[in-house]
């Protein structure tokens, strides 16, 4: 698993603007060049349906071709909130700030997300709003769809970055072959 | 899957783990080898600490205890949930183990997680009879590790158990180091003013306690699974690789924080039960607790766990390293801890409502007649409600509405201010991480799967945890354990116990059979564990759902509180007819902690 350094220094700007946006919401996603962009549905070539525990996912691993498109149906099965967020290990580790930030802020309050606050003007035009297309973030018996077209980076990793989640071990692998 | 694997590969390899369902323990004389001195004590098949008794959920388990002492022994399963003549404690849940004799223990397994055991009789546990036992889960954990190691903690002293508590009776401070000088009288004459040094002091001396009193047993050498600093026990990795740690700690007296440094740690689970995973820097494993954590180092390099005692007398320490014979850095012991004004806060016959606030540090008391005037002859009947601190029901609806606008980053350096909600405002005790990062709460501990329904209790029940450090007594409520009357509970209600700690010193407070769901403001999210620490000058209330037929131990698991009298038995009344208790049938001839 190298990393090429096309990916670290795109990682570095991704961080460099979360750190920016003073970790608004909002501002620290779309680092579509590393992980592949937002699909389109007509060129969905098949639907995976990954459910989400506490906190773990089923299926922990998934194996997609070089610029595929892959319908997601996210099912929240669990008692808590959870994410299923696509993006190299770094972006997650970025985003995982952010997220801290929403557990601080009483957004995300175990099982129940708080969308007032989520919608608030955070002061700066910017909000903690969880629109990414990307991510989704999704109360218990919650589920939504994302369509991702991958690239051909195979160092992709998707991540609940509710804090402790990545790093008690809920993350899944995407093959990339 | 993979981490499943890992686990059965990993007790595979481990020469001192069981898989069948029958277990057999010995409980010997062994010799103890801490690094800086060697001692007899005892041990379970031939060590101390005893094996890593590897259970699975769901399986019943015979473990014939042989005792090889010319003394009577016995075997607690701490935190484990099982019919109450199992639970060997003698006098409580059966007569003890005589020498000679083979005990067998039968009992399903109802639960996964992290636990201990050790024998209930006199101070054969502080002497080194304890080990650790993991239980795997029927399911799959809700986390993943590529490897797990225990990580057993205990305060290993070069006196035996009955010697410290003869010169704990004959004299209090016998064991304390930390007593202050007269040096320290005049240097706080020269910062804070004669006649505050002069009150201060005063007000101490009719507490009847010593500043230092952060631990009464000083002296001891830290060890983690049986291995001294020197010895630096170590755990090998592949940088990649989480890890999952299962801190116990059983020492006889001894608090520690723990820090690895150069990694998060994930708090996944307390005392045996899975909680919402937490990220911290440090945490402080109170006597008996275990805490499970996952890190995960991604460096080629060694990291120390480093646990110093909570007042900072001494320390443990141990590797983990991706090769034998690396190793990191020694943290120096940070400055020992002071007990302040505050930590008094729950002793009888004090204002609680000018305490609040005070600046301890100075101690510029306007009050000073309430210091003087402080008699233990009024102790009854004190008015805890404005206890500070605690007030659980501001503790988790923070106030978002003034949120616009704000400067994030002053907002995250803010969060490391936060007091511990269960410390006294001002408390010396207070934890704080060495990194300035995150230290855990017991405020942060939510049940990741909550075992019982949330509902109102039936009654409450208020336990003051009461002693006095000249006599070296401890009790529940003033009264010590041998005059007291046995708590009874009803089965099927839900008691609420209120800890009033009117001491100076924290206390481990551990209830037998049932489970303590501890109230940290979270409703239905309230974690459930089987010690519940009650730091000075607070309250903390727990709620037990009586669902266990039988009577049981509910003690401070400090040894020697425990065998001073901070002890009750609990009996449970009504249930299912089969399992009531026959206490007739029990001895008493077993010894009591």
């Amino acid at each position: 698993m190298t990393i090429s350094k096309f990916l670290v220094a795109a990682a570095a700007i991704s961080l460099s603007a979360t750190a920016f946006a003073a970790g608004t919401h909002g501002g620290g996603h779309g680092h579509g060049a590393a992980s592949g962009e937002p699909g389109k549905a007509s060129e969905v070539s098949r639907t995976i349906t990954v459910e989400m525990y506490d906190n773990y996912y089923e299926p922990e691993s998934i194996t997609v071709s070089p610029g595929e498109t892959v319908r997601f149906m996210v099912e929240n099965k669990g008692n808590l909130v959870h994410e299923f967020n696509i993006g190299t290990p770094e972006m997650h580790e970025g985003h995982q700030e952010e997220m801290m930030m929403m557990v601080e802020h009483g957004v995300i309050q175990g099982g129940k997300l708080n969308h007032d606050m989520m919608e608030m003007d955070m002061g700066n035009g910017q909000s903690m709003k969880h629109d990414d297309p990307n991510s989704v973030l999704l109360e218990p018996g919650q589920s939504q769809e994302v369509i991702w077209k991958f690239s051909d980076n195979s160092n992709i990793e998707f991540a609940c970055n509710v804090p402790g989640h990545y790093q008690a071990g809920m993350y899944g692998d995407v093959k990339v072959q | 899957m993979k981490s499943r694997l890992g686990s059965v590969l990993l007790s595979l390899l481990m020469s001192t783990s069981v898989m069948a369902g029958e277990y057999d323990l010995t409980v010997d004389r062994v010799e103890i080898d801490t690094g800086d001195f060697v001692k007899e004590g005892i041990g379970y098949n031939g060590a101390s600490p005893g094996p890593v008794m590897r259970f699975k959920e769901g399986e019943t388990v015979k473990i014939n205890v042989t005792n090889n002492l010319d003394e009577m022994t016995s075997i607690h399963w701490h935190g484990l949930i099982l019919p109450f003549n199992q639970d060997g404690v003698p006098g409580i849940s059966f007569p003890g183990i005589k020498p000679g004799e083979t005990f067998t223990y039968e009992f399903p397994i109802q639960q996964a997680g992290t636990y201990w055991f050790h024998s209930h009789s006199g101070f054969q546990e502080p002497d080194g009879a304890y080990g650790a036992i993991v239980i795997e889960p029927e399911g799959r954990e809700p986390f993943r590790y590529d490897r797990e190691f225990v990580v057993q903690l205990t305060d290993k002293h070069p006196h035996s158990g009955d010697r410290i508590m003869r010169n704990l009776k004959m004299m209090p401070d016998y064991y304390n180091r930390e007593q202050q000088t007269v040096g320290e009288f005049f240097s706080d004459v020269s910062k804070n003013g004669l006649m505050n040094t002069v009150r201060d002091r005063m007000a101490w001396g009719d507490m009847r306690m010593m500043k230092a009193d952060v631990e009464d047993l000083q002296g001891f050498t830290g060890l983690i699974n049986g291995k001294g600093p020197d010895q630096n026990w170590t755990g090998l990795f592949e940088p990649g690789e989480r890890i999952r740690l299962r801190f116990i700690n059983s020492s006889a007296m001894t608090y520690f924080d723990i820090r690895i440094p150069g990694l998060d740690m994930t708090v996944v689970q307390a005392d045996g039960n899975n909680v919402q995973p937490v990220s911290v820097d440090e945490f402080r494993i109170g006597v008996a607790e275990t805490y499970d954590v996952i890190v995960r180092p991604k460096d080629e390099q060694a990291y120390t766990i480093f646990a110093e005692s909570m007042g900072r007398s001494g320390y443990a320490r141990a590797t983990l390293a991706p090769e034998e014979g690396m190793e990191a850095a020694v943290p120096q012991l940070r400055e020992a801890a002071r007990l302040t004004m505050a930590d008094m806060g729950g002793m009888p016959g004090m204002d609680h409502g000018s305490m609040a606030g005070m600046d301890h540090g100075n101690m510029d008391m306007d009050s000073s007649e309430d210091m003087s005037g402080l008699e233990h002859s009024s102790m009854e009947g004190m008015d805890h409600s404005n206890m500070d601190g605690m007030d659980h029901s501001n503790m988790e609806a923070m106030d978002h509405s003034d949120m616009s606008g704000m400067d994030h980053g002053a907002m995250t350096m803010g969060k490391e201010d936060k007091s511990d909600p269960f410390y006294a405002k001002g408390s010396g005790l207070m934890p704080k991480a060495a990194n300035g990062g995150k230290f855990l709460s017991y405020a942060d501990l939510k049940a990741q799967d909550p075992l019982y329904e949330d509902r109102e209790p039936t009654r409450e029940i208020e336990l003051r945890l009461t002693g006095n450090m000249e006599r070296y007594t401890w009790s529940i409520n003033g009264v010590k354990y041998e005059d007291a009357d046995p708590i009874r509970l009803k089965y099927g209600e839900r008691v609420r116990f209120k800890f009033v700690n009117e001491t100076m010193m924290t206390h481990p407070m551990h209830l037998h059979g049932m489970w303590s769901i501890l109230d940290v403001g979270a409703d239905q999210w309230n974690p459930i564990k089987h010690t519940v620490s009650v730091q000075p000058g607070t309250t903390v209330y727990m709620e037990t759902e009586v669902d266990a037929p039988g009577q049981w131990a509910f003690h401070c698991h400090l040894s020697y509180h425990a065998a001073a009298g901070m002890f009750r038995k609990v009996i449970v009344e009504g249930g299912p007819e089969s399992t009531q208790a026959k206490a007739d049938v029990i001895g008493e001839d077993g010894g009591e902690a």
